[in-house]
């Protein structure tokens, strides 16, 4: 056991007087998970300014115009006031509004006449979003209208006498709709971006662990120290298990500390600490794995180098760590589950979302069921090793 | 005719560089497969993401469910139960959760008044938009369900008669009752898919080759064949210069290849093409320079392509091609436009998503000189001292 620890130490200390080592285990990730809790730390929700241009001047504008301006509305809108329809679309062209609403000239007497003038939205190429509510709140205004129109229209082609359509839409207006929406919280917390780029980019940095020990076997064997150590009364086993022990504890010592600190210092949500802690160890339990078939694979440290960076940003483009996986379309999300840090990912998201820590199980299973595999296809090959 | 010095050399070193089979995967296949990743992420999250569960097949709920399918603003994804739809409002997969109740069909049938959960996080602030999108949707369902009951007790057809009267009146009305007028069509932002990543993806990662391409200088410096060659007849300006262009033709390269992939696999507009192709020139001499700083700085080959990612990395979001500056704080878009990424990303806004040309790009591409000649200028000083001291 002794030996095993002799091994590992010397491989750390090696690896800790290297510079880039330092940086990218430690430094790097703990400066982009800063960036972007810097870059986001102070989003908001959504809130849109917009004005009402009433060129109606009638009863069903001015509802509308209390509508907007209606409690239920204030954490999502401020109404500004305008001048004219010119000045609404200069300010939403500018910026200085996200989106307007124009009711048209003649608009209540079009509704109580039965008939169309559709209310306008004025919005900008860049506030998307603010349009889509904008679009939506008026149409939620206009579907009480509508409701009454097609009530009238719907009862008169049923057979309703015609001639009483007034006394119909005068009844038809006192009837509220029959369905709405109620918002009911769900249980869950709200995803911020510290708090999945911080695991992310972790794992992303993580992953260096498998170059530097595969680079640093091979080194070794080339510098012909690997041979004096075979000469030593110990077996080549104890040898390969110092090596990997010295890339588990890098690798646990990375994203550990990327955890640790992001949470104290930028206040990303990891989870429940022991389920962290078990899942941090079964990725870098990975990482032994594929650091193991990499010095299998490759013939020379420039092979190793070569096949570590493959396999690092291939796993990490495919997993989801360079961008927000949850944005993305369904059949990305289900080839990020072929990797290790794509479940990894899913186990963080889901526990800084407040899900129980039970939620991180299928997860941590499946990055040891991958861990377990590169080991068992890494130990079949171990003949190419010897040569 | 004798090639020079320079070129020599230049060829030489872009020979070994590019022998090197995961620098090709670096310079070509990642950014394209970013690029795709990217564009594919970026172009699904215009609309509002709302997971539906639908319940029973009862003719009022299964019209609400396709109606809510059916609104422009809303991207649906339809989930067997509850607890599956909240897994996906935790994932971030979607901003809320509608559950169709089982009983819709008869509770709006009946004379009260029904509630549609719409399940959010427990910011429901952060939900808004999409509960007041879904609650549009809902608010026209029930006006042809209000519509129709109207009918009913007015006359001796059935609901479901005059529920189907209700909706072909409301197919026949000609037009919306809301109409949208977009006042301004040139963007601040690029436009979101592939015209996003493939610029933003061009600057970052011919900075990012560039500067872990400083492994390759210091590779050479190791080899001693810098010092060889100054046995020969070969005076240091020559070397800097080779090396310069060996930097810029990988720069240049990288981004061309780029461009053409972006245009052809993903249909990107690039802009006028005589503003793009200088844009495209000074952001090479940018990464040149940097690589160059990078392979005169760094003391081992690890640590140029282990730290010059990371750091291009940083940059990168730090000026824009990760996220657009617009939606960061005041203070973060200033320290962004300390990097060189931030006006190159602002010069692409211009051309793709603005219809500018050079004039337009003008005071970017000016910046961006300013970039490359202290770049060249700092790095040139430090390979010359480094060949000129012993």
């Amino acid at each position: 056991m002794s030996a095993v620890l002799a091994v590992a130490l010397k491989d750390l200390r090696q690896r800790l007087r290297d510079r880039s080592a330092l940086v990218l285990g430690f430094i790097a990730p703990v400066a982009v998970a800063a960036l972007i809790s810097v870059a986001f730390g102070s989003a908001s929700s959504f809130h849109a300014n917009v004005a009402v241009v009433d060129l109606d001047r009638g009863p069903v504008a001015a509802g509308f115009a209390t509508f907007v301006k209606g409690p239920d509305l204030t954490n999502l809108l401020t109404v500004k006031s305008v001048t004219s329809e010119a000045d609404a679309r200069t300010k939403v062209a500018n910026g200085d509004l996200n989106a307007a609403f124009v009711i048209p000239k003649g608009f209540s007497e079009a509704v109580t006449s039965g008939q169309n003038r559709p209310i306008a939205v004025l919005a900008s190429v860049d506030s998307s979003v603010a349009e889509q509510v904008a679009r939506s709140l008026a149409e939620s205004f206009t579907a009480q209208i509508e409701a009454v129109q097609l009530s009238v229209q719907s009862a008169v082609r049923a057979g309703a006498p015609h001639a009483s359509a007034v006394k119909l839409a005068a009844e038809a207006s006192a009837v509220k709709l029959p369905e709405q929406t109620v918002t009911q919280p769900a249980g869950t917390q709200a995803l911020t971006g510290t708090s999945y780029y911080a695991p992310a980019m972790g794992i992303f940095f993580m992953f260096f662990a498998i170059g530097f020990g595969a680079r640093g076997y091979f080194l070794e064997r080339t510098g012909g120290t690997l041979e004096r150590l075979a000469v030593a009364p110990i077996g080549p086993g104890t040898i390969l298990a110092g090596k990997s022990l010295a890339t588990f504890v890098y690798a646990v010592a990375s994203l550990g500390t990327v955890a640790v600190v992001t949470s104290l210092a930028f206040d990303a949500h990891w989870g429940p600490p022991l389920i962290v802690l078990a899942l941090i160890l079964a990725l870098a339990l990975t990482m032994v794995g594929l650091t193991a078939l990499v010095i299998t694979v490759a013939r020379t440290e420039r092979q190793a180098d070569g096949f570590a960076s493959l396999l690092t940003f291939g796993l990490v483009l495919l997993g989801g760590n360079f961008i927000f996986i949850g944005g993305a379309p369904p059949l990305v999300r289900t080839l990020a589950l072929l990797t290790p840090n794509g479940w990894a990912l899913r186990a963080f998201t889901d526990l800084a979302g407040g899900a129980a820590w039970t939620a991180a199980v299928v997860p941590l299973m499946a990055i040891l069921a991958f861990a377990l595999s590169t080991g068992a296809v890494a130990y079949s090959l171990r003949r190419r090793v010897v040569r | 005719m004798k090639t020079p010095p320079a070129l020599a050399l230049a060829i030489a070193e872009l020979k070994r560089v590019t022998r090197d089979r995961t620098f090709l995967f670096f310079l070509i296949v990642l950014p394209i497969l970013v690029i795709l990743l990217v564009g594919l992420t970026t172009a699904s999250s215009t609309s509002i993401r709302i997971a539906l569960v639908p319940g029973p097949s009862t003719p009022l709920a299964t019209q609400l469910v396709y109606d809510l399918e059916a609104n422009p603003a809303l991207k649906t994804q339809r989930f067997t139960t509850r607890a599956q739809g909240v897994d996906a409002l935790r994932r971030g997969e979607v901003e809320a959760v509608v559950v169709v109740p089982p009983t819709l069909d008869a509770d709006l049938k009946s004379a009260a008044a029904t509630r549609i959960p719409v399940l959010v996080t427990g910011d429901v602030q952060s939900s808004q938009a999409a509960v007041t999108a879904v609650s549009s949707v809902v608010a026209r369902h029930g006006a042809t369900v209000q519509a129709a009951k109207f009918a009913t007790a007015h006359s001796k057809r059935s609901f479901e008669q005059n529920l189907a009267t209700t909706r072909l009146l409301q197919q026949e009305t000609p037009e919306t009752p809301v109409r949208t007028d977009v006042v301004n069509r040139k963007s601040n932002y690029l436009p979101l898919g592939y015209n996003y990543s493939a610029p933003t993806m061009l600057v970052l990662f011919v900075f990012i080759n560039a500067l872990a391409g400083g492994a390759a200088m210091i590779q050479t410096r190791r080899y001693g064949i810098f010092a060889r060659a100054l046995a020969a007849p070969i005076r240091p300006r020559d070397l800097v210069l080779g090396e310069t262009l060996c930097y810029l033709t990988l720069a240049l390269g990288q981004a061309l290849l780029i461009v053409l992939a972006g245009a052809v696999l993903f249909g990107v507009s690039w802009g006028d093409p005589l503003a793009a192709a200088a844009l495209i020139g000074l952001w090479a001499l940018v990464g040149t320079g940097a690589g160059m700083v990078s392979g005169t700085l760094f003391r081992t080959p690890e640590q140029a392509s282990a730290i010059g990612p990371a750091v291009g990395i940083a940059f990168g979001m730090l000026g824009g091609c990760m996220w657009p500056l617009e939606i960061v704080p005041q203070s973060v878009r200033l320290v962004g436009h300390a990097t060189p990424h931030a006006w190159a990303v602002d010069a692409w806004v211009t051309l793709v998503s603005r219809g500018g040309g050079l004039a337009d790009i003008a005071g970017y591409l000016a910046i961006l000189a300013g970039y490359a000649v202290v770049l060249l200028a700092i790095a040139s000083l430090r390979l010359r001292h480094s060949l000129v001291t012993p």
